[in-house]
């Protein structure tokens, strides 16, 4: 079989080769038996569930979710095209971005999931790393290759580190699932310390990369900061040094307590400089030379990744200047969705799938195929899924902004709040997901609405509101400025706030409960208030979080708990 | 199946629910011993006497292509049984977030497939 992938390469991700290709078709058909075997009561339920959490296959509330891995993020307009067939074909016409970068189905069909998995296989796309215990999907920074303030590309590692783990015999029945996040830009947008494991890449002295490794982040039931193991992993010992953790988490990790399996759980019993010990003393015992990272392997996944041709910048700044002085509606939206590229002339333009009273993260079929021509129109060919569920155009000249931003507008997908408080980041919740306690859409769509005025987002400024239906923290609560956890009280909703949690590198927290729950209406009414304080008592210049590290959480508590 | 969605008080109704094993989607058990996507047909059994029947259930699971046979906690309404936690009222009507995709979408799909 080939090696060889088929040109042109694809911009910002791993072109396949044949022999990807081939194993993507026998994992299909492999899944097709196991399918029948299942309908046939070959094998039980029990028996066949780990089979379908491998291939991203969970049943929920009301049907099968297929869960779709987007490796790092990273999408091309045929795969995003190969999305929408699925939507429309196969599931009730939309898809949900999700918090690790990926794509779910909500309506899926047990016995259409093998002609899904095939169809997916066609456009280089597949299931795997989304369910189970196994290492899931690595995440990268949505501007990736492109940032202005980036050092270093980190979607190739991320490849590098999805080859490696991807059927890894070790590790494919761990205690528990296992998170990485990768970033190569100092401006960490990967919320690198709460994953299993964040890495920050930089360039090395000798113009090799170099990583910070931080181990045993996370959220959920037991939200904790990750510790920093290492602050300059070579490049080469970078697969070595994280299969000693994860055979170090694979031993002592404890299985006999789902609650308790997760590597932070570990981290903190043995602490960190036992738990470092461990790992160097597995590190220092590994046959390094077969581990070893080597820059031509580096270079020949590098090689396999497709880069933009960019135009000169010529009169583009100057346009767009001129574009943004006539329109003043243009000019807010490019303030607050776009972000400074490297390349002269270029930026990266965030589209907001979070309009006004809709479902984060939720895109219809004809959305996503819109998405895709503008991706070939515009930039490349490529799109990125980011873990705050919306959706990148990576290289977009400036001189074509003005034309993107007014077909977006008229596809619902102009919304100008990226970084704000209607910027909402929500799972699923108890519409869909068998796990949830509460409802997270309608409290979603209910912020949003109260939020709404273009002008009272820009006076309130940055900030970030997540929201869990759950413990299991999908929706980021605990990292979220303001953060709401759905709870279950006596078999109703009820929903927690939570204040001052953050993402970024050097200020990350976690988020802390203010007062007992309240009701959908109740909690919208309380962040009103909590909005309302921070605009009263905020000194000049002052985020909504630097209040809320100034102040602390009482004044906040004592307004949402106020009564009329 | 999530053990805290079985449970039940010592006295009261219940109902029989499950999911159908090629598609997913919700099913109620109806008194005809027939499995209705609708909670409106579903037979109400008294808490002292579901147990039986969802042995019997969970035990003719395959053979009646469903899996995750469990049995909810109703009131009786002049409607017919309403579960009585929001978990179960989703389940019984949909989600909340799109009215159109109640029980009765699923007999009538909007996109068949190719």
């Amino acid at each position: 079989m080939s090696h060889a992938p088929h040109s042109p390469l694809p911009v910002g991700h791993y072109a396949y080769d044949e022999v990807d290709r081939t194993f993507l078709k026998q994992r299909v058909a492999q899944f097709r038996d196991q399918v029948e075997r299942r309908i046939s009561g070959a094998l039980t339920e029990e028996e066949f569930k780990p089979l379908r959490l491998m291939n991203g296959l969970y049943l929920q509330l009301h049907a099968y979710m297929l869960r779709v891995a987007i490796p790092y993020g990273i999408l091309n307009s045929g795969q995003m095209r190969a999305l929408a067939q699925i939507a429309q074909r196969y599931d009730r016409d939309y898809g949900h971005f999700t918090t690790r970068q990926n794509i779910q189905f909500n309506w899926i069909r047990l016995e259409d999931t093998p002609d899904i998995l095939a169809l997916l296989a066609d456009a280089d796309m597949h299931a795997i790393q989304t369910s189970g215990n196994c290492i899931r999907n690595v995440t990268a920074d949505q501007f990736a290759g492109a940032a202005a303030d980036e050092v270093l590309d980190p979607r190739v590692h991320a490849e590098i580190l999805r080859q490696w783990s991807t059927l890894h015999p070790e590790f494919t029945f761990l205690p528990r699932k296992f998170k990485i996040a990768i970033s190569g830009s100092p401006q960490d947008r990967v919320a690198a310390r709460f994953h299993d494991i964040g890495l920050m890449a930089r360039n090395g002295e000798n113009g090799r990369p170099v990583f910070e490794v931080y181990v045993g982040g996370g959220l959920g039931r037991t939200p904790i900061v990750g510790v920093k193991l290492r602050d300059d992993l070579p490049e080469e010992d970078l697969i070595a040094y994280l299969e000693a953790i994860l055979r170090v988490y694979n031993e002592f990790g404890r299985r006999d307590n789902i609650y308790k399996a997760r590597i932070k759980i570990l981290v903190q019993a043995l602490g960190v400089d036992e738990f470092r010990d461990r790992v160097n003393a597995e590190f220092v015992a590994m046959d390094r030379a077969r581990y070893r990272l080597d820059e031509r392997i580096v270079a020949a996944i590098r090689a396999r990744f497709g880069v933009p041709d960019f135009d000169p910048a010529g009169q583009a700044a100057e346009k767009l200047a001129q574009q943004r002085k006539a329109d003043r509606a243009f000019d807010f939206w490019v303030r607050t969705n776009t972000h400074a590229h490297k390349q002269p002339g270029y930026v990266s333009v965030t589209i907001s799938c979070k309009p006004a009273g809709g479902i984060p993260g939720d895109v219809t079929s004809s959305q996503m195929n819109l998405l895709a021509d503008l991706a070939d129109q515009l930039s490349f060919g490529e799109l990125r899924i980011t873990h705050l569920q919306n959706v990148v155009l990576g290289h977009v000249r400036q001189d074509k902004l003005y034309g993107l931003w007014q077909t977006l507008e008229q596809n619902g997908l102009g919304t100008a709040n990226v970084g704000f408080i209607t910027d909402i980041v929500a799972c699923p919740g108890l519409d869909y997901c068998a796990l949830a306690n509460a409802r997270s859409i309608p409290i979603a769509q209910k912020l949003s609405e109260r939020f709404a005025s273009p002008d009272l987002q820009r006076e309130i400024g940055p900030l970030r509101l997540n929201i869990s239906g759950c413990i299991n923290a999908c929706g980021h609560h605990h990292a979220g400025h303001i953060g709401i956890l759905g709870v279950d009280k006596r078999g109703e909703e009820a929903f927690q706030i939570t204040l001052g949690g953050a993402a970024d590198q050097d200020t990350v927290s976690i988020g802390q409960i203010i007062g007992a729950a309240m009701s959908e209406d109740e909690t919208v009414d309380a962040i009103a208030r909590i909005i309302d304080t921070y605009l009263a008592r905020r000194t000049a210049g002052e985020q909504f979080i630097e209040t809320c590290r100034r102040l602390g959480t009482a004044p906040f508590k004592d307004a949402a708990y106020a009564t009329a | 199946m999530d053990r805290r969605n079985n449970r039940r008080d010592a006295e009261g109704s219940s109902v029989i629910t499950a999911n159908r094993l090629l598609d997913g989607r919700i099913v109620w058990l109806a008194a005809d011993g027939e499995w209705s996507p609708f909670i409106r047909h579903a037979h109400v059994y008294s808490n002292a006497d579901i147990e039986d029947a969802l042995k019997q259930q969970i035990a003719s699971a395959q053979d009646n292509e469903l899996v995750g046979v469990y049995g909810v906690q109703v009131t009786v309404t002049a409607s017919g049984p309403v579960p009585i936690t929001s978990r179960e009222r989703i389940r019984a009507g949909g989600p909340s977030v799109h009215p159109d995709f109640t029980p009765e979408w699923q007999e009538h799909p909007a996109v068949s497939p190719a």
